[in-house]
């Protein structure tokens, strides 16, 4: 389609060169008839005002007088004029060389310029799309665009919030979770959740806000996991290294034992000690230092990705043994996007194209996608 | 369709190129087959490039974050009227509001100009081509508003704030339309020069084009003025700001050529004069566009550290000015200059004022560029402020405001200066009278107001005086005069109608400088202030969603004497997310040219809020005045003589003695 349109486009912009090169020659036309006619355009004016009373006889007399005398003067300007010089071959190669520039120069700095493989993208468009081809993106955006319209859906925000979470917008996560516990009330998952947002938007730091938080899910939910963990890391920040110690170690007691949490608390309460250790006769610590910011700032974030990946590397599994499935493709290369994992991603493209099969309905779909998540296939 | 704006746009460069050299090798050749290729190309080009504009707001409209230029300057949630308004509130954008403009005026000199000598029309357009090649490079390389980007983000960064207005709508259009139809007077200028020769036709283009380049100027300039003052929150008109000296440039130039302009038709003389000021006029308005889109103004050291777009327009610059003015100084010599006349004359007054307004275009120049010179050469930061150019520009201006009734009181050829200046014994009268009752009743303590007001009514009254004399209103009875007034010519009330404009701004200008009373206080809601003697109360604040912002409404109520609850405004504060910026937007009350200006600041504990209230008699009248002006350049350019060419036909009756009607 814009192939198409662009070489119409180019035909008519050669026409308009050609066309006139083409025509007929209007027969030689002196520049003097020009001024003869704008002097006779204004004697007719002179009569015209002089009939209707505007000006008085005298004046239109010397008014025609003084335009006679510049009649005169262009007929003498004229008779001096050198005639200009003709030379119809080079005029020839001038026309020809103008109607080839055309279409030479628009194709080549076109092809520098453009990008004539992306489509136009109107938002109404992407966000009326099968949800199953849209990034990311698109399907945050497309949440988005339904709670502008409907702002008192606290499904809508419950969804949100732990996903803005993990892509580490903070201050919208810290809202999300704000609207779905007014809106759907309280629940252990959404106070820790809000108290993981606050503190994540806080560089980390375990405010007096987010502690409030954690304390709230505590009290619906004994253990959960998340707010008693979080909890504890503001005890260490408060320096109060042998209480956060003592929570964790009661924390591990009654943690399942495939709890995902188990592993970061026995991390962190190893930490802890080794700090207690070495600062043991020492002065108490007056706050936290910045390795514990760091520490409970990226801990969490940690153990959520190493989840994913062992999801991501069980579906790459799975599509070794059973290749011919292009959705769990596309989930494959899409996984590997979101994780930076950007060779992953190039060779999941290539094995999915092999297996698949590249001319295949499927194969063409899955390099569509490939492109539209802005990884092109290589031929 | 974004690729297709895109590639329209590329299409367009193409035939520029083509537009800028065979018409002009045709014309130096004398092939009238090349010549004949200006006009087709020139309206296609403007057709491509129209067709990329429409892509390019399209994209705005539909929120296509694929294309960089939307994702950076709009948001989805942004009302339709400022998704399009968008399209030229950035740079890229405006460059392309730009070139359509110029390749718009191009295809009209194309259209219309079929009774132009084929030679000077085929010339023309290669010098809009040359323009349009030059700029349409510029956005190719260095502004491509049709960049992309994937993966195509799923929101923008919104509109600047400030330029989400209807102002957006119309200042931009209208500056650039008057901008740029000043290209149109240069590209015949240096046509002219390239020819060797000025023919009539030239004089009867180039007049109708200034008037309504100017008339499109001085609608923009007052609009950006208006704009400026509602949308900042502090009430200022003008601000001497170099931005707004960029477009007073071309203004006051435009100014000058539109009366030159007026020699060279009637009398034949000036020509060489006007064609010089073409080129300088054109020329101011490229350096406004330098000024404005390189960042030179925001500092030298910014500009220095990215400096392609900059150095692009500076290139542009150089070339086109210097290539003209080089041009210029070889050609001119052989022009055949006009005729001579007297100093005592309509010519003389007019000359005169042409000499009033090159050298107040001359020191707004210097007090823009002088600071930038310095700051490139020393490193020092400097700013030349409003008390530069109130002294040296109203130096200059005041005596000119003092002439201009006598110009149109002048006859052509000789005229008679003590005739004139009995004939505006009334206005002097008129404006003495002003004068006193400004001292006597109002403020006695100024001496400046007095003199101001005396100034705007002496204007005001110049005007009238001309045309009650031509129409002979006093000298034979009320209907023949109407019958006569009805019967004058166009370009008279066009003539009267600007210069009263002129006096209606002076007016508006002196009444808010002298008279402006200003109030800053806490108030809470319930309290009352005074200002200018009227009684205000403020209601509170209250909270209020936009579509894309959220505001505090302050709710101001005018009490009247007997203490009922009158007139009320609005003043707000508004916080745009999107790109974390908060706006006032002041409340405005209009009562008869007056204006009750509010605008609100910090918040304080128990709803007390920050009023700064101003009251600001006569304000409208500067905008007012700019309207008049404009009005009076659109009834000029519908006079017939415009159209046909002819010589003048001034009536002789407000001379003493017959005079020549034509020359």
């Amino acid at each position: 389609m814009f192939w198409f349109v662009a070489a119409l486009l180019t035909l008519g912009a050669s026409l308009a060169v050609l066309l006139p090169l083409a025509g007929r020659s209007q027969g030689d036309s002196s520049e003097s008839d020009h001024d003869l006619e704008v002097y006779r355009d204004q004697l007719a004016e002179l009569e015209r005002d002089a009939e209707r009373g505007l000006i008085q006889p005298a004046d239109a007399e010397q008014a025609r007088a003084e335009i006679a005398r510049r009649i005169i003067r262009i007929g003498k300007a004229e008779a001096d004029r050198p005639r200009g010089m003709r030379l119809p071959k080079l005029g020839r190669l001038m026309g020809a060389v103008a109607v080839l520039a055309v279409p030479l120069v628009s194709w080549g700095l076109y092809g520098m310029l453009g990008s004539p493989d992306i489509p136009s993208q109107p938002l109404q468009e992407r966000l009326a799309q099968n949800p199953a081809d849209s990034t990311v993106d698109e399907l945050i955006g497309r949440a988005e665009a339904h709670l502008a319209s409907n702002p008192e859906d606290g499904r809508g925000w419950d969804v949100l919030a732990p996903v803005y979470l993990r892509m580490g917008r903070y201050d919208q996560s810290v809202t999300a979770y704000r609207n779905a516990i007014r809106l759907l009330g309280s629940t252990a998952d959404r106070e820790a959740g809000l108290g993981e947002a606050v503190t994540n938007a806080g560089a980390g730091v375990v405010s007096a806000e987010a502690q409030q938080a954690f304390e709230r899910a505590l009290r619906l939910e004994k253990d959960q996991p998340k707010a008693r963990f979080y909890l504890a890391t503001g005890l260490v920040q408060d320096g109060k290294m042998a209480d956060a110690a003592a929570a964790w170690q009661e924390m591990l007691a009654v943690l399942p034992a495939d709890s995902p949490w188990r592993q970061p608390t026995q991390e962190a309460l190893a930490e802890t000690r080794k700090r207690m250790a070495a600062v043991t006769g020492e002065t108490p610590a007056s706050g936290p230092t910045q390795q514990d910011m760091d520490a409970a700032a990226s801990m969490a974030p940690e153990d959520r990705k190493a989840m994913i990946e062992t999801m991501v590397t069980g579906l790459d599994e799975k599509l070794r043994q059973n290749p011919h499935d292009a959705e769990g493709w596309k989930r494959l290369l899409r996984s590997y996007l979101v994780l930076g994992r950007n060779d992953d991603a190039r060779s999941t493209l290539e094995r999915g194209l092999a297996a698949l099969g590249k001319t295949s309905d499927d194969g063409r779909k899955f390099a569509e996608f490939a492109t539209s998540l802005g990884l092109p296939a290589t031929e | 369709m974004v690729e297709i704006g895109h590639f329209a746009l590329v299409l367009a460069f193409a035939l520029s190129l083509v537009q800028s050299v065979v018409p002009l090798f045709g014309a130096r050749t004398g092939n009238e087959r090349l010549m004949a290729v200006g006009g087709p190309v020139t309206v296609t080009g403007f057709a491509l490039t129209a067709l990329s504009f429409m892509a390019l707001t399209t994209a705005y409209m539909q929120s296509d974050f694929s294309v960089a230029n939307v994702w950076e300057n709009s948001h989805s949630l942004k009302p339709m009227l400022y998704k399009f308004t968008g399209t030229w509130g950035n740079h890229e954008g405006s460059m392309l509001l730009w070139v359509l403009i110029l390749t718009f005026f191009g295809a009209l000199v194309a259209a219309f100009g079929a009774n132009l000598p084929a030679t000077l029309r085929a010339n023309v357009l290669a010098v809009q081509g040359w323009i349009g090649a030059a700029f349409f490079l510029f956005i190719l390389t260095t502004s491509n508003p049709f960049a992309r980007l994937v993966p195509a983000p799923i929101e923008g960064r919104d509109l600047n704030p400030i330029l989400q207005d209807i102002g957006l709508a119309v200042h931009p259009p209208l500056l650039y339309l008057g901008y740029v139809g000043f290209s149109v007077c240069f590209s015949f200028a240096v046509a002219a020069l390239i020819e060797g020769k000025i023919d009539a036709t030239w004089a009867r283009w180039v007049r109708p084009w200034t008037l309504a380049a100017w008339v499109f100027l001085t609608g923009g300039i007052a609009m950006g003025s208006y704009w400026a003052y509602y949308e900042l929150g502090w009430g200022g008109f003008w601000f001497w700001d170099p931005v707004e000296n960029a477009s007073f440039m071309p203004w006051l130039a435009g100014t000058a050529l539109l009366h030159s302009a007026i020699v060279m038709e009637k009398r034949s003389a000036l020509k060489i004069w006007t064609l010089l000021l073409a080129i300088l006029t054109f020329s101011l308005s490229l350096l406004g566009t330098f000024l404005v889109r390189s960042g030179v103004l925001t500092s030298v050291h910014a500009f220095a550290t990215d400096p392609s777009r900059g150095v692009f327009i500076l290139c542009i610059l150089m070339l086109f000015i210097g290539g003209s003015l080089a041009l210029f100084a070889l050609r001119a010599g052989s022009l055949t200059a006009g005729g001579m006349f007297q100093p005592i004359s309509r010519e003389g007054a007019l000359v005169l004022n042409n000499l009033f307004l090159t050298t107040a275009t001359a020191t707004v120049l210097i007090g823009t560029l002088y600071p930038l010179v310095l700051e490139a050469l020393t490193g020092d930061k400097i700013s030349v402020g409003a008390p530069f150019f109130n002294l040296t520009f109203g130096a200059l201006i005041v005596p000119l405001l003092l002439l201009v009734p006598f110009g149109p009181l002048l006859a052509w050829k000789r005229g008679d200066i003590y005739a004139a200046a009995q004939r505006l014994m009334m206005a002097f009268g008129g404006a003495l009278i002003a004068m006193l009752v400004t001292v006597l009743f109002i403020d006695g303590a100024t001496v400046f107001a007095a003199l101001g007001i005396g100034i705007a009514f002496w204007l005001v009254l110049g005007a009238l005086t001309d045309l009650v004399l031509k129409s002979g209103f006093g000298k034979v009875s009320g209907r023949i005069a109407l019958s006569r007034l009805a019967g004058l010519p166009r370009s008279v009330f066009g003539t009267a109608l600007a210069h009263l404009g002129i006096g209606l701004t002076v007016l508006g200008i002196v009444g808010v400088v002298s008279f402006e009373a200003e109030r800053i206080l806490t108030m809470k809601p319930g309290e009352t202030t005074e200002i200018a003697g009227r009684i205000v109360r403020f209601e509170g604040l209250r909270p209020f969603q936009g579509p894309n912002f959220t505001e505090d409404r302050g709710r101001f109520v005018l009490v009247d004497a007997a203490g009922k609850d009158g007139a009320a405004l609005i003043s707000s504060k508004r916080f745009y997310p999107a790109r974390r910026m908060p706006t006032t937007e002041a409340g405005i009350r209009t009562m008869g040219f007056s204006q009750l200006y509010v605008s609100l600041g910090d918040e304080l504990p128990e709803g007390a809020v920050v009023v700064h209230m101003w009251w600001k008699p006569l304000v409208t009248l500067i905008w007012l005045g700019g309207l008049v002006m404009m009005l009076g350049g659109a009834v000029s350019l519908t006079d017939r003589r415009l159209r046909v060419g002819a010589p003048s036909r001034k009536p002789t009756r407000i001379a003493d003695k017959p005079k020549p009607a034509a020359s």
